[in-house]
């Protein structure tokens, strides 16, 4: 690193960057805007503007950036002008610099409009943006123009001459470029001739790309990703060297020595570009202006507060609500009296708050937004639904600790009697607006985002951007490619690769080529830099101006919606009103399953007032009996369950913020369970705090960190920081790439401490060290609060409602952490009745149905020993036709609703004449056994009069009916035929059975895959290794043994927190087993366990004192090894086939192909298996 | 068939340099600078390259470009 120049010492530097890309110059630029401001002051520069292509993305980060370095921010763009119809086919470059506000209104503009036809195509394509040289010229006030760059900047005396007319001698600047190029003294006097002949003065920029030697050439290789080619073949596109990178002011001053008074214009220039993005942006946000506004707030607020806290809701309230933990054995009366009391101090504190920050116009817009979620949701769920009782959203995060949100709708946990401290959301040193986010079902999120777009104006309404950021594997592919390395080596090391770390760990094999160490550099150098501009998930910004005069506003890839350039993070500080709408699936579940609720047994449940101390529910909680409610299901939170053992929602609330990074890294687990063990054993135990001052801040989580607002709590008891330092040091933790930062909390957080309450450096180390610790990610404390409310109603729902729930679970697919296909299984132990496809009763989604008594329906199957039984009440679940891949789903509905017409299909062919279905849509229906029941078995021949023949027969028999053809957008219907008698065929064994299923729906509902496979399976038992034990089995071993045990692979995690190890969840047919897989182990089986759906461990079995079992593996194998062939030496099933599969066999020479070896088996199941958990691959909530 | 041959391969030169920019090539003083540019390039191979052109005007009024190679030292001529 250089050392840093002191300009004071030198005199005024000579120069000053004015064109410079960052790395939001996307895959034109590699440095991040911070990075460039830093290495800006270590040079010397006293300013540096930012003139990313089309984009001012990087421009508020490049504004904090420069504070924090000491230089100051130019803010500016290159924009590309569309060439001329019948002139040229290249868009040319100018760039733009803004003087003053108007300046940045008219760029915004500019950009908007260069951005407005690039998503015209439609879908996911983006044609490159351009703006039109007139549009410019009409935008050009406050704005500061310069000819462009030297390669594809705009030369030619006709066009200059139209920019100098527009602009004017004080607004045109002829720009000089020197990249040691060829030609580039030739073009620098030609430019600076036409200069002097209209009167314009020269400047000279140096077109950065990248802050240091470094990553110059990550600006090759991104040249080549961005054209689609690779480093050999993109010579002619590349600059041909490295003078990108950023210079000092007095070797940019050498490189223009032929032109030094090009050089000295930079400084005269600069000194002419004084906004500040900071202060002048001007941005306001409806109702923050409006006199009236404190007081409607106030009129709002105490009106609901008489109303919620009157002493009968009180009463009602602590007879049915959660809260009322702390307050056992208090009398009810004086606890209603003592709650009204502090929710009126409260209330008033929190006005006086608002009032004086002027946010009451804030929180009346998110009332208003609510207001219109409220009305949204009555038009999506119909006014008569049970659903129709839930409130249309729910507040997450910090907003949620606020009497405020409380009473006007924008949270549902009453912050007094939860306990919620207000800290981090709204507090007199508030610099920017407090967060709010709202949780929506996501039917109703669709229908929201539009409607606010309408309600507020287009162009005062857009979401915010996201940046996707490089990571390990997408950038081992890209570059690698790039680098022209082979794909499938590429692939087999960006699949292996979980993170940063891996590259470089992987690479040393091939280390013989430098192609290979090149790209664990670039991997390296790349890393968490912008890739592309994206959409942000659901935060949206609205203003009381045009926003567009505020950032540029940009067509986002879902047709209709628009988002700012800008992210969170500069949205923020822009002072920008977020409003994030986010969707919830477990909140569309839980809804939905209401819904269900009340069609199935007609009761309607309201779940703001379920007992929130149900028995039943907390005993499946401690249980860890907990498959797919919302947030405690994971692997990792059902093992922290059985330790934890929570008893009410505040266990829960602490229970769902524990297995986050940030706790996981600030080393609070351990000790938050150790010491909660202690005090169930003994009351009596007292809590070792590493100082005594931070006993009232984190005696709630026993002395450890588990919430966000803890970290600031901690920082304002033990280092004394003010509430604004505290949330300046969260805010730090949060931001991307904040080494410097936290390096710089770091000190004042241990000075601090050491003054504020006198503790000696290492506490102080110490403590600083659970907090930097937690700088991974946590929740709030409120956060988690709604968090843990909405896990215990479902799982409430779960315990009470089985069949329901299951059923909601399946139809708001995908969500949560395991596939429907381990759902089905999981609930099926439970006793739940799964029924499979039929077209003659399944509807288009999944549904509840009632259990014929005595049939064979009402048997659960593979229920495991000693499980819970759910409370099924007779009803069970109906797979629908919608989970078969590849049915057109149109054609699915039509099919449910002539059934619904006309009554159930007679046969086959009844099916192909009435339902309008193409040919495919039946068949994969037919292959899923959604048909078995239309045939007639004795329609057969009687070799193949076999139940298991169904599948077969159906399908021949569609074939025959020939069933609806396509003619354009209808289908022509099938006469309805005699069927003919259908040829001998062969019957599906269990096994294509489950291929079948899995190939077609992706859940099987009756045989489990390893049901089907345990009975071939031949291990040979050596002296060391442990027998086969089912999952069922391993309960009765003991702690230590050797075992050995085989399974389906439904959850594989590798976390960042793990240091290598990989957490396995394998499944058999009577339940889950947790593996763990130590690094030395997981590298040497990296293939099987990565990608293997049936795989074999061996391992010792560990049992912890929690009865927690895992095996820890010693050795993987894939199953397929210890299959033996049917009849060879396996009794059983395995003869009974052969046994079955004879009258086949005599004659038609095809009875091998059904005796399949191993390997076959286990590549047909690879190429169906269900897909499963992995962090990668990312489900979604 | 025989490979493709490579054409205007660098010849060696005998340069003398005054303040870094040459002052005589092959004997030959020089009048003027015309221009000079940098490569840097396939950095990702096993030879990179690295090389700092001069287009120089001698006192006979004849343009020579040469190059300084500044990975393995050591100058040469190119083209004419």
């Amino acid at each position: 690193m250089a050392t840093p120049v002191l300009s004071s010492s030198l005199g005024t530097p000579p120069y000053v960057e004015l064109h410079c890309h960052s790395a939001y110059s996307f895959l034109d630029g590699v440095s991040l805007p911070d990075e460039l401001a830093h290495r800006a002051a270590e040079l010397g520069h006293a300013a540096l503007a930012l003139t990313d292509h089309n984009s001012v993305s990087g421009s508020m980060e490049l504004a904090q950036g420069a504070k924090d370095a000491g230089v100051r921010a130019i803010h500016g763009a290159e924009v590309d002008i569309a060439p001329d119809p019948g002139g040229g086919t290249h868009a040319r470059h100018l760039t733009l610099l803004v003087r003053d506000a108007r300046g940045w209104r008219n760029l915004c503009r500019i950009l908007t409009y260069a951005h407005a036809g690039t998503r015209e195509g439609g879908g996911r394509e983006r044609t490159e943006p351009s703006v039109a040289l007139q549009t410019v010229l009409d935008h050009g006030e406050g704005l500061v123009c310069l000819t462009g760059c030297a390669e594809r900047g705009v030369h030619e005396r006709s066009t200059v001459r139209r920019l100098f007319d527009a602009f004017g001698q004080q607004g045109l600047w002829v720009e000089l470029q020197r990249p040691y190029a060829r030609h580039d003294r030739a073009r620098n006097r030609a430019l600076a001739a036409l200069a002097r002949e209209l009167g314009v003065k020269c400047v000279a920029t140096g077109n950065v790309h990248a802050h240091a030697r470094t990553r110059a050439e990550l600006q090759d290789a991104f040249v080549a990703l961005r054209n689609h080619t690779t480093l050999d073949a993109s010579e002619p596109l590349r600059r041909g060297n490295h003078t990108h990178v950023m210079s000092s002011p007095r070797a940019m001053a050498a490189r223009f020595a032929d032109h030094p008074e090009a050089v000295r214009e930079t400084l005269c220039l600069a000194e002419q570009l004084r906004f500040d993005l900071r202060t002048d942006l001007g941005y306001r946000y409806p109702g923050s202006e409006e006199e009236s506004a404190p007081r409607r707030l106030a009129e709002l607020c105490w009106a609901r507060l008489e109303d919620r806290y009157s002493p009968a809701a009180l009463r009602r309230r602590s007879a049915e609500q959660p809260s009322g933990v702390g307050e056992r054995g208090r009398s009810v009366g004086r606890v209603t009296h003592s709650v009204r009391a502090e929710a009126e101090a409260r209330l008033e504190e929190e006005l006086r708050v608002i009032d004086r920050l002027g946010l009451a116009g804030f929180f009346l817009l998110h009332h208003d937004m609510l207001e219109l979620a409220r009305e949204v949701a009555v038009q999506v769920r119909g006014a008569g639904t049970a659903r129709a009782l839930l409130a249309p959203g729910r507040g997450r995060g910090s907003s949620v600790s606020s009497i405020v949100c409380y009473l006007t709708g924008l949270s549902h946990i009453d912050p007094i009697t939860n306990g919620l401290l207000l800290g981090r959301f709204l507090h007199e040193d508030l610099r920017g607006l407090p967060d709010i986010d709202l949780d929506f079902p996501r039917d109703i999120r669709e229908i929201l985002i539009p409607r606010v777009h309408e309600r507020y104006g287009r162009d005062h309404a857009a979401l915010v951007a996201a940046f996707p950021t490089f990571r390990a594997r997408g950038a081992i592919r890209e570059l690698g490619k790039v680098l022209g390395l082979p794909a499938g080596e590429l692939e087999r090391m960006a699949r292996a690769a979980d993170h940063r770390a891996d590259v470089e760990h992987d690479t040393p094999a091939e280390t013989r080529s430098p192609r290979w160490r090149w790209l664990a550099r670039l991997v390296g150098e790349a890393y968490r830099l912008p890739r592309h501009l994206s959409q942000h998930s659901g935060g949206m910004v609205v203003s009381t101006r045009p926003l567009i005069d505020c950032c540029p506003v940009v067509p986002s890839a879902m047709a209709g919606r628009q988002m700012v350039q800008w992210d969170k993070d500069s949205c923020a500080d822009a002072g920008f009103l977020k409003i994030d709408l986010l969707g919830l699936g477990m909140l569309s579940a839980v809804e939905r399953c209401v819904e269900e609720i009340a069609n199935t047994r007609g009761k309607c449940v309201d779940l703001s007032r379920i007992p929130f101390d149900d028995p039943g529910t907390f005993k499946a909680i401690r249980a860890a009996d907990t498959v797919g409610v919302f947030q405690i299901e994971s692997r990792a939170q059902m093992q922290s369950l059985r330790r934890t053992m929570p008893e009410n929602l505040d266990d829960l609330t602490v229970q769902v913020a524990i297995v986050r990074p940030g706790p996981i890294q600030g080393g609070a687990i351990n000790p938050y369970i150790e010491r909660r063990d202690r005090l169930r054993e003994d009351p009596d135990y007292l809590i070792p705090y590493v100082h005594p001052s931070l006993e009232p801040v984190l005696e709630g989580t026993l002395g450890t960190i588990i919430f966000q607002d803890q970290v600031m709590q901690v920082a304002e008891a033990f280092a004394g920081f003010s509430p604004g330092e505290a949330e300046g040091l969260r805010r730090a933790m949060s931001r991307k790439r904040s080494e410097e930062a936290m390096q710089r909390q770091r000190e004042g957080f241990i000075a601090g401490a050491m003054r504020h309450v006198g503790a000696d450096e290492q506490t102080a180390r110490r403590v600083w060290e659970m907090v930097e610790g937690f700088a991974g990610f946590g929740f709030p404390k409120a956060h988690a609060a709604a968090f843990g409310l909405l896990a215990y109603q479902s799982t409430w729902l779960r315990v009470n409602y089985g069949p329901e729930f299951l059923c909601a679970l399946l139809n708001e697919q995908p969500m949560g952490f395991y596939a429907p296909d381990s759902l089905v299984h999981e609930a099926q132990r439970r006793g739940i009745a799964v029924l499979g496809l039929d077209v003659n009763a399944s509807q288009v989604q999944c549904t509840v149905e009632k259990l014929d008594p005595g049939s064979e329906q009402s048997a659960s199957r593979g229920q495991a020993p000693g499980s819970e039984v759910a409370a099924t009440d007779g009803l069970g679940v109906r797979i629908g036709l919608g989970y078969v891949k590849g049915a057109v789903v149109d054609e699915v509905r039509e099919l449910v609703a002539e059934r619904e017409r006309g009554g159930p299909f007679a046969d086959p062919g009844d099916l192909a004449a009435r339902a309008a279905t193409r040919c495919g849509t039946l068949e994969q229906l037919a292959w899923a056994g959604a048909c078995d029941s239309l045939v007639d078995i004795g329609a057969a021949t009687k070799a193949s009069r076999s139940p298991d023949a169904r599948r077969r027969l159906a399908l021949w028999q569609l074939g025959v009916a020939s069933p609806g053809e396509a003619v354009g957008d209808a289908v022509q219907l099938a006469l309805p035929i005699e069927l003919p008698r259908a040829p001998r065929l062969r019957p599906l064994d269990r096994w294509q059975r489950v291929l079948a299923d899995y190939a077609t729906s992706g859940v099987t509902v009756d045989d489990h895959v390893m049901a089907v496979l345990r009975p071939r399976l031949s291990i040979p038992s050596g002296a060391d290794q442990g027998a086969l034990a089912t999952s069922a089995q391993l309960a009765r071993l003991p702690h230590g043994c050797s075992v050995t045990v085989a399974g389906m692979v439904i959850a594989r995690q590798r976390p960042g927190t793990a240091k290598g190890t990989m957490f396995l969840l394998f499944e058999d047919e009577w339940g889950t087993v947790n593996l763990i897989v130590p690094g030395a182990v997981y590298e040497r089986h990296r293939g099987l366990a990565r990608a293997e759906p049936l795989l074999l461990a061996r391992g010792r079995l560990e049992r912890a004192p929690s009865g927690v079992l895992n095996v820890l593996v010693g050795e993987l194998v894939a199953l397929e090894r210890f299959l033996a062939e049917p009849g060879e030496e396996t009794v059983g099933v395995g003869a009974s086939t052969r046994v079955r599969r004879l009258p086949g066999a005599d004659g038609t020479g095809q009875a091998g192909e059904e005796e399949q070896d191993g390997a076959e088996m286990a590549a047909n199941m690879r190429a169906v298996a269900p897909p499963i958990q992995s962090f990668a691959s990312g489900r979604r909530r | 068939m025989s490979r493709p041959r490579a054409l205007n391969l660098p010849r060696v030169a005998r340069v003398r340099v005054k303040q870094e920019v040459p002052c005589e090539v092959n004997g030959e003083r020089i009048d003027a600078v015309r221009e000079s540019w940098l490569v840097e390039d396939r950095w990702w191979t096993e030879r990179p390259l690295r090389r700092r052109y001069w287009e120089l005007v001698s006192v006979r009024g004849r343009n020579l470009v040469v190059f300084h190679d500044l990975c393995a030292g050591g100058w040469f001529t190119q083209g004419s």
